[in-house]
């Protein structure tokens, strides 16, 4: 452990010994463009507008330049930080801070400041994190690691479509096509699709370009996908698409409240495209890269996805038996059991603790080898959480028990109490296995092969692994919140 | 400084910075900051430090702050004021404040937190590194033998000894590899590859320090295990030693032949993976001659097969080469399925006499009506080339396989212990050597008697399973000071294949009359392929097998020769 530790503290030291020169400025000047943009779209003063970009620019080259050693990474560094923008600047937090005995005042200024969420990050924070992403991945060698092309094409392009493919099948009785939900009828059915199947490729596509890199796993590919399609969101529907169907831009809270199912559609497509790619690119590993003997490790792959859902299904247990008074006391239980009852019986109980068991055999199978901290193992079980919410709750539940998902605002509101629920089953759940998959490996210390999967497991400062919890977590309860 | 001490004072002192930002949109006064602190020590006490990851910290921080957020305003405060939680659409946005308030604070603890890491590191030099990765070896466990015995002794010591790596685990073994006696039978028949029913011992055993070698003498004065010296390995200048402070006996038996020169000579042993190949092997050649031999006496010599021993192994084997001989009659066309002859001789009225006799009855009549004939009561005199001398007439065959007695291995002879009449190595309760502080016996090459029913325990796996257990237990015991287990075990019973899809069956039942619940057939052979596939160690290992049952059932048997037999 300790030279797998070194390893990685000589690797961020070579990358810190790099001193950026050009990026500070070139942050700058993006920012002072993205700046100007956001106030022109917002129909604001310039001059504030273009310090805050130029402040912001400035900030993330001097800081934040070095992870930004990608488009992808740069992109997702800076949503992250373009959020924390949101809630430090325009006066947000200061302001919010003033009015907090005042919520309702304070939520409707925040529902007004909603337009400015959107502006921070895809007018100052997409553009100074590519751009420095650009700049990043032609300053950063990485040998071992190079970029290939042809694989993140295909295999996004190919898990872009099959995501579009399978998800437009699943939901789409009614022609219902939720990439697009939300913006009304389109003059023709033909059109409907292509122009559905056309996002889903474009997401698929800049997924592998952006992300090949970072993601490694099924887990880091849905929680990219879930915070990529967040993103997706605010630039498809709010953005692009209304700009495509000549309108005018409208970031508004209402206009946000009125595209919100699209939102759960972006969501649950960037899972199930963060999948897909991971599956595609993990056929490639194991058939390609794995199976080479050079590459062999001690335990074989079959051992350990056992291993992983035994545990998974046992972490699973726990953390539905912790989650379970949350999920009583906010009525979630009967609905899971299929009783419209507010008793809660010994079959809703066996039902909730068997779906966890179940839930947690897949985390165990997704994110088994993303954690090597318990606070990695917390963060990354929040985020599980929040993809059980959208994607239980949410959609499959209403979807087997009526056969209709409901993503409207006003059925997110109603289901806002069971997110901590499902938060604190996630979080216990990969602490939990976490605690099982140290277990093993202390156990296997003395072992030094087992170095290199730790050496793995271990993710090497400056991913943007942190900056992707933010964004996605954040985002991903606030807007219900927010939009309700 | 203490690293536990150096973590919660960063902790707690960032998280009383941090939480002016909860002071100011909470409005809890004095338990803001209690909550800050205290949330800024779990923080720092969970997380590997890592240098100047400000950006990293502050993210994560941030993120932190939403389910903070939540668990604390919405739940946690509500239920300790003695209300509901506050977990309603409406109410949550009544929380939207603290949401921003708790964003703030985890970014400002995250990136607060890494400054005072980072100014600790520098003033006063990285974290202590755990104190575990300097433990040295003081105790030296040393286990003879890699068979069931043995390598389950392994396995329980490195469970046992799992925090404690100041107890050093070696395992020495002629071979690298657990080889899973009860399929070899199928080896032989060419129903299951060879590697498939065999273990590898250094995947299995993590920390066990694995030494393939023969144990050439144990020098119980200066407590050293000294190996065989092969002067043709290069590297081997000398023979090596293994020092020890416990010695485990359990290197099994090998086949006794009851002094008859001859017939060690002639006779095939039917003990190691190897000895499965080459019987395989030799019936394959058996059935090429016989192809080209045109003498009809001949060629019923050449295929008439006999086996030694009525016992488990005698009786499988039996089975295994009346099925694997018939089935591959298809591929010699001038070969007669009454020119074949498989024989199994044995010195009693009965043959297994592990099972009940009804049992041992209906397994005789089974393996009759599928070709194979019996000589009980019967003694194997001698053999010549050609002949196997019996004490009541003679068999003319090019095959024997002995099966037909074991002892203890012959190391044991040259060691100053106290034996049976076996051979075998005299035990206690506990399975120590009585009067020898440090040595413990268990398995074939020791006779080992039930505390309980004062009863010797049979030389089976299923007891070395058991006697492993209890000696991982008891060494482990006595090394923190406590009194040690007596070994008592009652059997499960015994399973018995004795030809195609058909077994025997006798299984301890709580409630049966007799204390065994007896049955055959189809029923028992799928129970002996279920237990047997349970217990074979390797999920790798249980699917190959299963692959090869499955292309058994499609497939005719290889008849591929895969060793000279010369």
């Amino acid at each position: 452990m300790s030279e797998t530790q070194t390893a990685l503290d000589a690797q961020f030291d070579l990358a810190l010994s790099r001193s950026p020169r050009i990026e500070p400025l070139l942050g700058l000047v993006l920012g002072v463009l993205g700046g100007l943009l956001e106030s022109a779209v917002l129909k604001s003063s310039l001059l504030p507008g273009g310090l805050l970009g130029a402040g912001f620019g400035l900030v993330f080259g001097l800081f934040f330049a070095r992870r930004a050693t990608s488009p992808g990474t740069g992109l997702i560094w800076s949503l992250g930080s373009s959020f924390l923008l949101w809630i430090f600047t325009t006066g947000s937090f200061f302001h919010f801070a003033a009015l907090a005995e005042r919520s309702a005042t304070m939520l409707q200024d925040a529902q007004a400041r909603f337009p400015e969420l959107v502006g921070d990050l895809l007018c100052i924070g997409m553009p100074v994190g590519v751009g420095l992403g650009i700049r990043g991945g032609f300053r950063a060698s990485r040998p071992n690691n190079k970029f290939a092309w042809g694989r993140a094409i295909v295999a996004g392009g190919f898990a872009g479509t099959l995501g579009g493919f399978i998800f437009g099948r699943w939901v789409s009785s009614g022609d219902y096509f939720p990439l697009l939900a939300g913006f009304g009828e389109f003059s023709s059915r033909s059109m409907t699709i292509l122009l559905h199947f056309a996002i889903a490729l474009s997401i698929g596509v800049t997924f592998g370009l952006l992300f090949q890199r970072d993601v490694r796993g099924y887990g880091s590919c849905m929680g990219w996908g879930l915070g990529f399609g967040i993103f997706w969101w605010f630039f498809g529907p709010l953005t692009i698409l209304r700009l495509a169907s000549g309108m005018p831009l409208d970031w508004s809270a209402e206009q946000g409240s009125a595209v919100f199912g699209s939102l759960v559609g972006h969501i649950l497509y960037g899972l199930i495209l963060g999948v897909a790619y991971a599956t595609v690119d993990k056929i490639w590993v194991r058939l390609f890269i794995q199976s080479d003997p050079l590459n062999r490790e001690i335990e074989g792959p079959g051992l350990h996805i056992l291993r992983s859902l035994g545990w998974g299904a046992l972490a699973g247990l726990i953390g539905g038996l912790v989650s379970m008074p949350v999920m009583i006391a906010t009525g979630v239980l009967p609905k899971v059991a299929g009783i419209d009852s507010t008793l809660v019986g010994f079959r809703a109980v066996f039902l909730h603790l068997s779906v966890s068991a179940a839930i947690g055999m897949t985390y165990g199978l997704l994110f088994r080898d993303e954690t090597s901290t318990p606070g990695d193992a917390i963060s990354w079980g929040w985020l599980f959480g929040l993809i059980w919410w959208y994607l239980g709750p949410m959609t499959l539940l209403p979807l087997l028990l009526t056969g209709v998902c409901d993503w409207s605002t006003d059925a997110a509101s109603a289901l806002l109490p069971s997110l901590f629920g499902h938060l604190i089953y996630g979080a216990v759940t990969a602490l939990v296995f976490f605690l099982f998959d140290r277990g093993y490996t202390r156990s296997l210390l003395l072992d030094p092969r087992t170095s290199r999967r730790e050496l793995r497991r271990i993710r090497p400062v400056g991913t943007p692994a942190p900056a992707l919890w933010l964004f996605a977590l954040s985002l991903g309860v606030l807007l219900p919140i927010l939009l309700g | 400084m203490n690293r536990s001490f150096r973590r919660a004072s960063i902790g707690i002192l960032s998280g009383a910075v941090a939480s002016t930002s909860l002071i100011a949109t909470l409005h809890y006064g004095v338990w803001s900051l209690i909550l800050g602190v205290a949330i800024g020590a779990a923080y720092s006490a969970a997380l590997r430090p890592t240098r100047r990851a400000c950006a990293d910290s502050l993210m994560a921080g941030g993120s932190l702050g939403v389910p903070l957020w939540g668990l604390i305003s919405v739940i946690a405060v509500p239920l300790l004021s003695g209300q509901m939680p506050e977990w309603s659409a409406e109410q949550m946005r009544q929380h939207f404040p603290a949401l921003v308030g708790w964003v703030v604070y985890g970014a400002f603890l995250g990136i607060i937190h890494q400054v005072l890491q980072d100014s600790a590191e520098h003033f006063w030099g990285p974290e202590a590194a755990p104190k575990a990765s300097a433990v040295s070896v003081t105790k030296r466990i040393v286990i003879l033998g890699g068979g069931f015995a043995g390598m389950r002794t392994a396995e329980c010591l490195e469970e046992k000894f799992r925090g404690d790596f100041s107890v050093s685990i070696a395992l020495v073994n002629e071979t690298n590899a657990l080889l899973f006696t009860p399929m070899l039978a199928e080896v032989a028949g060419s129903s299951l590859e060879p590697s498939h029913i065999s273990t590898p011992l250094r995947s299995t055993l993590r920390r066990t320090e694995f030494i393939r070698g023969v144990v050439a003498e144990v020098d119980l004065e200066k407590r050293l295990v000294i190996l065989r010296h092969d002067a043709g390995v290069r590297g081997a200048s000398r023979p090596r030693e293994v020092p020890y402070d416990h010695l485990i006996f359990a290197l099994g038996s090998t086949s006794n032949y009851l002094g008859m020169t001859n017939i060690e000579k002639f006779a095939f042993n039917f003990k190691s993976l190897l000895d499965a190949i080459r019987i395989r092997n030799h019936v394959i050649e058996m059935f090429e001659r016989a192809d080209l031999e045109a003498d009809p006496a001949l060629q019923s010599s050449l295929l008439t097969f006999v086996i030694a021993g009525g016992g488990f192994a005698g009786v499988e084997l039996a089975g295994a080469l009346n099925d694997f001989a018939h089935g591959i009659l298809a591929d010699y066309p001038k070969l007669h399925p009454n020119q074949l002859n498989i024989v199994l001789v044995h010195s009693r009225d009965r043959i297994l006499p592990e099972l009940s006799e009804s049992l041992a009855r209906y397994a005789q009549e089974k393996m009759q009506s599928r070709g194979v004939s019996f000589r009980l009561n019967t003694r194997i005199a001698d053999a010549q080339p050609g002949v196997v001398l019996l004490s009541d007439g003679e068999i003319h065959t090019e095959t024997l396989v002995w099966t037909a007695g074991t002892a203890p291995n012959p190391l044991l002879k040259s060691l100053p212990l106290e034996k049976d009449k076996r051979g075998a190595l005299l035990v206690d309760s506990t399975l120590a050597l009585p009067g020898r502080l440090g040595l413990w016996a268990i398995g074939d090459c020791a006779a080992v008697t039930d505390a309980a029913t004062g009863r010797p325990c049979p030389p089976t796996a299923q007891f070395a399973l058991r006697e492993a257990e209890v000696l991982a237990s008891n060494i482990h015991a006595q090394l923190e000071g406590r009194s040690a287990r007596e070994f008592h075990f009652d059997s499960l019973g015994a399973l018995c294949v004795v030809g195609h899809q058909t077994a025997c069956a006798e299984l301890s039942v709580p409630f049966a009359r007799s204390g065994f619940l007896h049955f055959s057939g189809l029923f028992a052979w799928l129970l002996w392929r279920g237990i047997y596939l349970a217990k074979l160690p390797g999920l790798e290992r249980k699917i190959r097998v299963l692959m090869d049952w499955t292309i058994e059932l499609f497939f005719p048997r290889d008849i591929v020769q895969t060793i000279a037999l010369k």
